[in-house]
């Protein structure tokens, strides 16, 4: 089961100082490509080995292919409270005792969850590997929650619920978009659920949940650090290797339907200013269509040189913020523009240009000097994205659990340079269309209060 | 469904048997030994000074092609005239919007366009230009970014575009009550101080500062010799010696002023209720003034604030978030600067649950200064600090932010080498001695933001009978009474009286 894949950039040879002229094709670095190692164990679990021995820590990010879209109706929000319950006890180890671990040699660990996986991570000094694997393989094996518990860590996320969503202006954007968005797709609802689900939450569910979907046949192990694979993978066989395979994982998720026509909605929420949105759903994440748009994005969005910024906020100024995504994750998903509207403007002039600018481009395409740009603004962060353990064990584990395919973890460097203007241009096209634009509008819920302070 | 996990356990446990000879295996009760660990040392850097003063600090990687620079100016809201708090951060804001010769769009495209990020900003006592290139743009980003700290234009359309962006951004602000919090904890323990200023300004003085402000303090304190360059990535040291010279070795020297530091409050109880009707939680922070970063005792106090709410070891996340569920966050932090310090607890917490949740953060902070901590405890914050060592040094920018910071308070070199056996030196004595001599518990300062008709109540039953409630729409940072002088309109009234 072993594949092995080694090759190393030539560094130098690629380094070319570009003076040319600005609509020039532009050669960048490429960075080195990663020297990995993946095996599938019996039991069903991916394991990726990465060397990396420039400081002797190791890093262990254990994803498993559970997030919020797999949640049932009226259970939104459990795979997040699910997180948290990791960290209450299994066999050997006490609640809270796993953090409390690693920290006491110096380590650090966490987890979270978003709507495709969700993903423990540990980072400690090289010689701690044995630990992490052995604290990792003891939880997914045996996890062991008690009621008691399971009540109090649901008041917390409760609390992370109202800190993060409800107590600060506009933490509920996302929730409103997505929940405006979509008819179907669980996409509609966010990975923090709803204060009525996680009440109705039973112990129960817990157990059903790790189940069905904490078993080592729905988890991908990436190592990334100061090791020898040949030792770590005998660590890993020895430890998470011997917790028993589970049965096939549930996939019925339900599909979102074709949209037909435009929708538009105004709310209000209790904010200081007035926020307005542009949305298209668009496609999945690793569809050939993901890079231009990804770069359209960047175009859009990236930097203060980027249309939206440049228009919505330093000529206009109509908006005190303004940005743009392609939220591009394993099912299809939105693009996305928002503008958070200046006092004294209209929500519904933003919104036109904010619609202007992401319509523009299905006329007019963009120039080969953004282009240029955006494939160096996305080179940057391929490089910048790629310095710490962590980071390298990220783009490792996406390409597997999500991708389905670890040489994408790579190979998106290449793919992203070899995106041409027709393609963001088509891109645009392809997915800019009135029956899956929504409109929305939020508007503050007073009028703005007397003083400055308000 | 309790079968389901009992059958996954029965499983284990066959396995078990079949490996039970093999000590140390999984499923194990007890951890298994760490691997042989490997000795490492602080990474190599090297620092010159060239002949204007500026200190340059080049740390060495090569794994990815790029470069990263960070370039501190010695001044920040310390600096700034006292009546016009948000001078050090409006001239920030204003480093990379125009040059006589670059127009704020021209100079956005230039450093994004070779894959770069230039990013400006201030605080209590630096200023600071950052950013990151593909490193065959190394001297663009270098060139530009000296032309930016060097001459910025301060242009009429930029200042004023600048003002609303800022004047609109507070208004956001002090709608967020993490954000108000943190505001009005500083000014209660750090009072007129300029540590106790807002470094944004206010909605007041912002529309005071004129472009002679600017002017004159970019002039006074954009200096090299009042600045540190650090230098990070794929390059050899000589190539960046020479980038920073190329770049920023014409900039001019000039003598710099002395300021004269005004000493903060002493430390009194003070608590305020900034009232946000409609909150789902409340806010909260307690603490008070502490030591300077270079005080003796600064490892012992670090380490006791680490005790009460850091990494490690943690009472305030064990008692408010593990035990009662009362929050997602707390945690105690530690802040120092030249001149001064604080500590402060902090948590947020459904708006009912606000009073306990005080109480018990005044009680583990008085639980800290009269009790003596375990020494199993203590270990455990040593052994974290000591032990994260290694992940401290794993990116250039990482090692070079610790020696740039031993620089900029001035402290020896050689600390960051010795850090962990002096971690290990502090006893349980040392942070009882540092608890009772730092700690004040009758002499907190304390902020809650949220909706105070819910647990106003509360406070009074649980000891905290004086209190100031401030409606959000009546605060003013300016006042010594928080208030502004003609109250805006409000239905709320004051609680209580001010303490004299």
């Amino acid at each position: 089961m072993f594949r092995r894949l080694t090759f190393r950039a030539c560094s130098l040879a690629g380094v070319v100082l570009l003076l040319a002229g600005a609509a020039a094709p532009d050669t960048i670095v490429r960075p080195a490509k990663f020297d990995y190692t993946m095996t599938t164990l019996p039991n069903g679990l991916q394991v990726v080995f990465l060397e990396d021995h420039s400081t002797p820590i190791v890093h262990a990010a254990l994803w498993y292919h559970v997030g919020s879209k797999d949640e049932k109706p009226g259970r939104t929000g459990f795979a997040h409270l699910f997180e948290h319950l990791m960290f209450k006890g299994s066999r050997n180890v006490r609640p809270d005792q796993h953090p409390s671990w690693i920290t006491s040699v110096g380590g650090q660990a966490n987890a979270f969850t978003d709507e495709d996986a969700t993903v423990y991570w540990e980072t400690v000094p090289a010689q701690y590997l044995p630990l992490v694997l052995w604290l990792e393989a003891d939880r997914m094996a045996s996890l062991d929650v008690s009621e008691e518990k399971f009540k109090t860590e649901r008041e917390v996320v409760k609390e992370e619920r109202r800190m993060r969503y409800e107590n600060q202006p506009f933490g509920r954007l996302p929730e409103i978009i997505f929940d405006k968005a979509f008819t179907t797709h669980p996409y509609k609802h966010q990975t923090i659920g709803s204060l009525e689900d996680l009440e109705a939450a039973t112990i129960r569910d817990v157990r059903e949940f790790h189940d069905a979907y904490y078993v080592p046949n729905n988890a991908t192990l990436v190592l990334v650090g100061d090791f020898s694979t040949k030792e770590a993978q005998g660590l890993v066989e020895q430890y998470v290797g011997k917790v028993t395979r589970g049965k096939p994982v549930p996939r019925d998720i339900p599909k979102e339907p074709p949209h037909k026509s435009e929708t538009k909605f105004t709310v209000t929420e209790s904010w200081p200013l007035p926020a307005v949105v542009v949305s298209y759903h668009i496609t999945y994440d690793g569809h050939p269509d993901a890079y231009p748009l990804h770069i359209l994005a960047k175009i859009l969005s990236d930097g203060d040189s980027s249309r939206i910024y440049r228009s919505l906020v330093y000529e206009k100024q109509i908006a005190l913020a303004a940005f743009g995504e392609a939220k591009l994750i394993e099912h299809p998903n939105l693009f996305y523009a928002v503008a958070i509207v200046q006092p004294g403007q209209q929500p519904d002039a933003v919104q036109k240009e904010l619609q202007a600018q992401l319509d523009r481009v299905k006329a007019e395409g963009v120039t080969a000097d953004e282009l240029n740009r955006a494939k160096r603004q996305f080179a940057r962060d391929y490089i910048l994205g790629r310095e710490t353990v962590q980071q390298k064990a990220l783009h490792l584990a996406h390409a597997v659990v999500i991708h389905n395919d670890i040489k994408t973890a790579d190979g998106e460097f290449d793919l992203f340079q070899n995106v041409t203007v027709a393609d963001v241009q088509r891109v645009a096209k392809t997915y800019f269309t009135p029956e899956s634009r929504m409109l929305l509008t939020i508007l503050p819920k007073t009028p703005t209060g007397p003083g400055g302070a308000r | 469904m309790t079968r389901c996990v009992r059958t996954n356990l029965v499983a284990v446990a066959v396995l078990s048997l079949g490996t039970i000879l093999n000590a140390g295996q999984w499923p194990s009760s007890q951890p298994p030994k760490p691997l042989p660990a490997r000795s490492v040392d602080f990474p190599p850097y090297q620092i010159k000074t060239l002949a204007n003063g500026l200190q340059v600090l080049v740390v060495l990687h090569h794994e990815q092609p790029s470069v990263s620079f960070r370039l501190l100016v010695r001044a920040g809201a310390v600096q700034e005239p006292a009546d016009k708090p948000g001078v050090a951060s409006f001239v920030a804001s204003l480093l990379n919007q125009g040059t006589p010769t670059m127009s704020a769009q021209q100079i956005a495209n230039a450093i994004e366009s070779a894959g770069g990020i230039i990013g400006v900003g201030s605080g209590n006592e630096l200023s600071f230009v950052s950013g990151a290139v593909i490193k065959d743009k190394t001297d663009l980003m270098l060139g530009l970014a000296s032309d930016l700290v060097q001459h910025p234009a301060f242009s009429t359309e930029e200042i004023e575009r600048q003002r609303s962006q800022a004047v609109s951004s507070l208004k956001v602000s002090y709608d967020d009550p993490e954000y108000l919090a943190n505001l009005v904890f500083d000014r209660l323990v750090f009072g007129f101080h300029p540590y106790g200023r807002p470094n944004e300004g206010t909605p007041e003085s912002i529309a005071r500062i004129t472009r002679d402000d600017l002017v004159a303090y970019h002039r006074a304190w954009f200096v090299p010799n009042n600045a540190l360059l650090a230098i990070v990535g794929d390059l050899t040291a000589e190539e960046a010696f020479a980038a920073a010279e190329k770049a920023f070795g014409s900039w001019q020297r000039r003598d710099l002023a002395e300021i004269k530091a005004t000493d903060p409050p002493p430390p009194t109880r003070r608590i305020v209720v900034i009232d946000r009707p409609g909150s789902a939680q409340t806010e909260i922070r307690v603490g008070q003034m502490a030591v300077s970063r270079t005080h003796p005792d600064f490892l012992a106090v670090d380490l006791a604030i680490r005790i009460l709410g850091g990494e490690g070891a943690n009472r305030l996340f064990g008692v408010l978030r593990s035990e009662r569920g009362l929050t997602y966050g707390a945690s105690a932090a530690f802040h120092t600067y030249k001149n001064g310090g604080d500590f402060v607890a902090e948590t947020d917490t459904r708006s009912p649950a606000t009073g306990e949740a005080l109480r018990l953060i005044v009680d583990e902070v008085g639980r800290l200064q009269r009790e003596p901590v375990g020494r199993a405890e203590l270990e455990g914050a040593q052994d974290f600090l000591a032990g994260n060592f290694p992940l401290t040094i794993e990116t250039p920018s990482a090692i070079a932010q610790q020696v740039l910071a031993h620089m900029f308070y001035g402290l020896d070199l050689s600390e960051i080498e010795t850090y962990r056996d002096r971690v290990m030196k502090v006893t349980p004595a040392d942070i009882q001695r540092v608890a009772r001599q730092f700690l004040k518990p009758d002499q907190l300062s304390i902020v809650l933001v949220g909706d105070a008709s819910v647990f106003a109540d509360q406070l009074k039953a649980l000891g905290f009978s004086t209190f100031e409630r401030i409606p959000l729409s009546q605060l003013d940072l300016n006042s010594p009474t928080l208030r502004r002088s003609t109250p805006a309109p409000s239905t709320e009234s004051r609680e209580d009286p001010p303490p004299a």
